[in-house]
């Protein structure tokens, strides 16, 4: 092992371990990481995995049990970077879109009723940050590949990544697509971070808005235009909530305090 | 008493493991369990708009993502009248493929292959065997590179929408893709060989009943309108529930299903054996020469159906395109229908996946997601289960804990997919006199009394069996004076079991349920005081004719008395049961 080289760990908590697949289909690059930097725990891609001392944990999930939040506080005292990778990870990902906890509750129950689960107890599920300190978001749903391994490179050579700050409006017109607002179509790409090159889009598509909010979004521009344009309230706020549902509490809480 | 436990299946999507208990010389249980925790995607999709759901849904899992896609659509245009042009099928068809081809080579080489050529991992494998690792990534590669094509992205792509895709794939892409998969048969056909002549174990070896999607032009493939049982029976895809019987364990956060009182398998294994005659070219060739007696009931040539499979998805590519390449790009199908019910049934790689929606005022209002994970898990634990006796009577312990571990693999379970159930739609109000009256008649019905009567209507159970032996009726007894075995004896194993329990499954208190404990369970939350009736000794039989009769309590506070709604309640069904003719002592 070379002393040099930085420890990295990927850790999966609750969601579709579409991030860790992601990594994994990068795969003429992936060598090239395993080269640069020593890979001490990777379960969906080995079983001699590590629990030491890291420099750069990239978590992907979110927080849904008792048993994760000690993993997680674990992952946290033994890495100096703590990085979440996805939607989940980042803002709670669809599974958070239960907006209320007794809402949360009610359909637990609904599922499982009261029977008592032998192996740990399942909770609302929260963004990693709810939990620990995070220093990077590398979001996606799941993560692109060219920020994936932009920021990774970044790391690794000691600098902070270079994540986009502006929204997907900005990549789209860069591909030269029409505006899907002004054909009356919900598209959620003035309130959603950059990063997955419009692709929806691209397709003819509404953005769905899976890589998150971005902190310039202006909301309540957006949400003025989409009702003047006749659009269900519901919907509305459904859509802003499905992938961020923990990041757009505030915003609704806003809104409902200005109506009053 | 001792246990072997793997904590963490290496190799296998998601994080699961398994126990098997024994005891002297006799392996007493064996627990598949899944150490995730729920996301409870089937509520969140309520109140979404059908587009929305058909965003979320695949989100279930990374890897079957197209799957869940191809099934939540198919669903979706069924509940809304929706008819695609044959290209949308075709092109739909051909990213399930990329699909199949993804998952079945990265299974067979990468996962499975190891344990059989006595390494603990592919990268460990490679050096030794670069001609097999390499094929198996380049297939892996290409398959990703289907899905990618066709759906927008490696993971969670968005093309394809309800009436069809937002952008059709170009006439050269399409060539490409053909050209890259007839390139692959020399190495497929050698795929075929390698997986259908390795040394698999004889143990377990049992028969089972396999399912799969009945594909309607009579050939082989992974879709269908209705399901096929190996017994030749036919299930109309729309009556999936039939099939998939499901119910709670507490070992698991993913729910069980059962057909006809006893555990099925889907996936590979099952399609191969029961449409395997329909193969034809090359991947019909390979079945006659390959498929044999032992296919029927070993579980471990999961891994030779799946490379059968792959023959037959490389050889399907190429038709499929020639036939999608003479036909025009179709437009977006719209619809108008804000209303509707359907069912869309696919083939995962690893078994048959349901989706069922209600959409009213255009909105989900209900929905239901049948992993094949979920079907198969109780074949996984009676598998290991016959496997770990097995070796035990052969006096070969130390291997329970590998053969367990390759059992479960080679059903390439979907860990993250299993964890997401469902509710049931609630019974109309007279419902429980009406099924009551379904218990065969001619034997006397035992009735089991649940709950403690120190917690008010908590106590309901015990003083309606109470009750009913004032009443007469012998076998009217209280928890816990019937042990599970002696419900096994001669004189009561044939007779129907009747649970009494408070059950709060969320209705105005004083309001009655009457199911079959399968359904039971999955209806309302059983209460965990059933689990020592379930988990020992009650055959399937007897559980296929175990009923629970649920009271909705008002109140679950320290105290002797029934509130008055439940006390009501009790005086109704005594009456009722008192009064059945051919009950009557």
């Amino acid at each position: 092992m070379d002393k040099t080289k930085l420890k990295i760990g990927v850790y999966e908590l609750t969601g579709c371990a579409g991030d860790a697949l992601l990594i994994l289909d990068c795969e003429e690059e992936i060598i090239n990481i395993f080269k640069a930097a020593d890979i001490e725990a990777f379960l969906m891609a080995k079983s001699d995995n590590r629990d030491g001392k890291l420099d750069v944990a990239l978590v992907e999930g979110s927080v849904s049990s008792e048993k994760e939040i000690e993993e997680l506080l674990d992952i946290r005292k033994r890495s100096k970077i703590v990085v979440a990778i996805g939607i989940c990870s980042c803002s709670g990902g669809i599974q958070a879109a239960f907006l209320d906890p007794k809402q949360w509750h009610e359909n637990y129950k609904k599922i499982y009723g009261d029977m008592e689960m032998v192996n740990t107890k399942a909770l609302q599920s929260k963004p990693i940050d709810a939990y620990v300190k995070v220093d990077y978001y590398l979001p996606g749903c799941p993560i692109g590949k060219d920020q994936f391994l932009s920021t990774l490179t970044r790391i690794i050579s000691g600098n902070p990544p270079d994540l986009y700050n502006f929204p997907v409006c900005v990549e789209c017109k860069w591909n030269e697509n029409d505006c899907l607002l002004n054909k009356n179509i919900l598209c959620l790409g003035p309130l959603t971070l950059a990063g997955c090159g419009s692709v929806c889009i691209n397709y003819n598509l509404p953005c769905v808005g899976c890589w998150g909010p971005t902190s310039e979004a202006n909301r309540t521009s957006e949400y003025n235009l989409l009702m003047a344009k006749g659009f269900d309230e519901q919907h509305i706020k459904n859509k802003m909530a499905n992938f961020s549902g923990t990041r757009v509490k505030d915003f609704f809480a806003k809104l409902q305090g200005v109506k009053k | 008493m001792k246990t072997i436990t793997i904590e963490h299946l290496a190799r296998v999507e998601g994080n699961g493991g398994v126990t098997a208990t024994i005891d002297g010389n006799k392996v007493t249980g064996v627990k598949f369990f899944i150490n995730e925790a729920p996301r409870l995607i089937e509520r969140l999709t309520i109140g979404k708009t059908p587009e929305e759901d058909v965003n979320l849904v695949p989100r279930i899992c990374a890897i079957c993502t197209l799957s869940h896609k191809y099934a939540v659509l198919r669903a979706m245009e069924r509940a809304l009248g929706v008819n695609v042009p044959p290209k949308v099928t075709l092109l739909r068809d051909l990213m399930h493929l990329g699909e199949m081809i993804e998952s079945h080579s990265l299974h067979t080489y990468l996962l499975a292959l190891p344990d059989y050529l006595g390494f603990p991992n592919a990268i460990a494998m490679a050096s030794k065997h670069p001609f097999e690792t390499k094929i198996a990534l380049e297939m892996k590669q290409f398959g990703n590179h289907i899905m990618a094509t066709m759906s927008g992205r490696f993971i969670h792509g968005e093309n394809p929408v309800i009436g069809g895709f937002g952008k059709c794939p170009s006439r050269d892409e399409l060539i490409w893709i053909k050209n890259r998969a007839l390139q692959f048969m020399p190495f497929v056909l050698k795929t075929a060989k390698i997986f259908a002549e390795l040394p698999y174990p004889d143990s377990p070896e049992a028969e089972t009943q396999y399912a799969c999607c009945n594909p309607g032009d009579g050939k082989y493939g992974f879709v269908g309108d209705e399901i096929i049982l190996s017994s030749g029976e036919i299930i109309d895809a729309q009556d999936y529930r039939t099939l998939t019987h499901e119910y709670v364990v507490s070992h698991s956060y993913c729910k069980r299903s059962l057909y006809k009182g006893k555990p099925y398998s889907v996936g590979a294994l099952a399609r191969v054996n029961n449409l395997g005659e329909r193969l034809d070219g090359e991947a019909g060739k390979a079945f006659k020469k390959y498929f044999g007696p032992r296919w029927k009931k070993n579980p471990l040539f999961n891994n030779a159906a799946q490379a059968l499979e792959l023959l037959y998805s490389f050889e399907r590519i190429a038709s499929v395109i020639e036939e999608a390449l003479k036909l025009p790009d179709p437009g977006l199908v719209r619809y108008t229908k804000t209303a509707g019910k359907g069912v869309g049934a696919v083939e995962a790689p690893r078994g048959t996946l349901f989706h069922y929606y209600e959409i009213t005022k255009g909105r989900v209002s209900f929905c239901d997601i049948i992993t094949p994970t979920a079907q198969n898990a109780d074949d996984i634990e009676r598998y290991c289960y016959l496997a770990a006796q097995e070796l035990l009577d052969a006096g070969k312990e130390d291997d329970i804990r590998d053969r367990m571990d390759l059992v479960i693999r080679s059903y390439d379970p979907c860990i993250s997919c299993s964890v997401h159930l469902t509710e049931v739609s609630k019974a109309p109000e007279d419902n429980w006199r009406e099924q009551l009256s379904k218990i065969p008649h001619g034997q006397l019905p035992i009735f089991i009394g649940l709950g403690v009567t120190s917690r008010s209507d908590d106590g309901v159970g015990a003083q309606l069996a109470l009750a009913l032996r004032e009443s007469g009726f012998k076998d009217a007894w209280l928890e816990p004076e019937p042990a599970a075995k002696d419900l096994c004896q001669p004189g009561y194993s044939s007779r129907p079991i009747i649970f009494i329990d408070a059950l709060d499954f969320g209705e105005r208190p004083g309001r009655i349920a009457f199911f079959p404990l399968r359904q039971a369970a999955w209806n309302s939350g059983l209460s965990h005081r059933l689990s020592p009736f379930l988990g020992a000794g009650l055959t399937y039989a007897q559980l296929e004719n175990s009923y629970l009769l649920g009271i909705q309590p008002e109140s679950l506070e320290e105290g002797d008395r029934l509130s008055e709604p439940v006390r009501k309640a009790l005086e109704r069904v005594l009456d009722e049961i008192k009064h059945r003719p051919a009950w009557r002592s």
